[in-house]
């Protein structure tokens, strides 16, 4: 009796390689496709147990579609954008406990008692472009600090959003906010009271939710990685 | 081999009900099990059935194990309590889309 023929680990690698080279750029995405590839490939085997490594492997990726893993690979940036909001979210509602909410009552006040000093749109908006341009260098450093490692390391999809894309939320969001008040050409001095209330409460919003996209989730990255990932812990 | 594209708006609630009946499973069994149940009838694609996965692991239907075999991760989807309780929902749509399309189909033409 024929023994069943098993994907070996030198072909596993393969696999992993090969999904690299289809632009499946994660482990965490690669590692569910190399697994699917493999148990594939020894069904295909079960039927024709003399096909190559490598015709298998084809048959077995042709059945993915024209596109390959790009769908799944788009759809999987989709979902997880998804699970980073909610965690932004999560950490966001923290700042509306004590004893957060306590910083979160002073920065409300910070900005409900400058938008009444005159000019103070234009104090503010200098204010962001100076920081947002810091954030920006910093940024780009660690980019290309990132992908002198790229090639090496294994990378993770929610690591990436984490540090690099921020999940799309960046700091020109923030300049853009202003920028568009700016635009409109508020004057704040003349503005009722229950306006500057919901401008300093959507300012106090974007404040932390700036700072924990920047600097609370970046610090807590492998308590989540942990937390989304089983086989983080495996390596 | 019917319309595939009839049973795409089902599929979450295809996985959701597989799920169901078993503790956990992973992608490729999940296509193996459907082409056994519909004799062959119904192809997951995997094109499909991961982002199909994915969108209910972010919606927090599911949730998943990881176990390694060799140097092979083999990932497992299981329900989460909302995702059961969600299951119980999908399936009762389905049951009445099932009948609408059944009285729609083939009206039956009777005079009571």
């Amino acid at each position: 009796m024929n023994k069943k023929r098993q994907v070996t680990e030198e072909e596993v690698t393969e696999l992993y390689l090969f999904t690299r080279k289809h632009f499946v750029e994660h482990y965490d995405v690669q590692s569910e496709l190399v697994d699917h590839l493999a148990n594939d490939i020894e069904q295909i085997w079960l039927e024709h147990p003399q096909l190559p490594f490598d015709k298998a492997r084809d048959l077995s990726f042709k059945k993915f579609g024209v596109f390959g893993f790009m769908d799944v690979v788009e759809k999987k940036q989709k979902a997880m954008h998804k699970k980073y909001w909610k965690i932004l979210w999560r950490f966001v509602k923290e700042w509306f406990t004590l004893p957060k909410i306590i910083s979160t009552a002073l920065i409300f006040m910070l900005y409900f008692s400058l938008f009444q000093v005159p000019y103070s749109i234009h104090i503010l908006f200098g204010a962001f472009v100076v920081w947002a341009l810091y954030d920006l260098i910093r940024f780009a450093q660690n980019r290309r600090k990132n992908k002198v490692k790229k090639q090496a390391e294994k990378r993770w999809l929610l690591q990436d959003m984490i540090g690099e894309t921020r999940g799309g939320f960046s700091f020109l969001t923030f300049v853009n906010f202003f920028n568009i008040i700016n635009l409109l050409k508020i004057d704040f001095g003349t503005l009722p009271f229950y306006w500057l209330a919901l401008f300093a409460t959507l300012g106090t919003l974007l404040t932390i939710v700036f700072y924990v996209s920047a600097v609370v989730l970046p610090q807590k990255a492998t308590q989540l990685l942990e937390e989304t990932y089983p086989e983080y812990k495996m390596q | 081999m019917g319309n595939q594209k009839l049973y795409k708006g089902s599929l979450q609630t295809i996985i959701l009900k597989l799920l169901a009946n078993t503790d956990k499973m992973y992608g490729y069994e999940i296509t193996q099990k459907v082409k056994e149940l519909t004799q062959g009838e119904l192809n997951i694609t995997e094109g499909a059935l991961y982002p199909a996965l994915h969108k209910l692991e972010a919606d927090g239907l599911l949730e998943v194990e990881v176990a390694k075999i060799g140097n092979r991760m083999r990932k497992y989807y299981k329900l989460t309590e909302q995702g059961t309780k969600e299951t119980v929902g999908k399936l009762a749509e389905m049951q009445e889309f099932l009948r609408t399309m059944e009285r729609l189909v083939s009206p039956k033409l009777s005079l009571d």
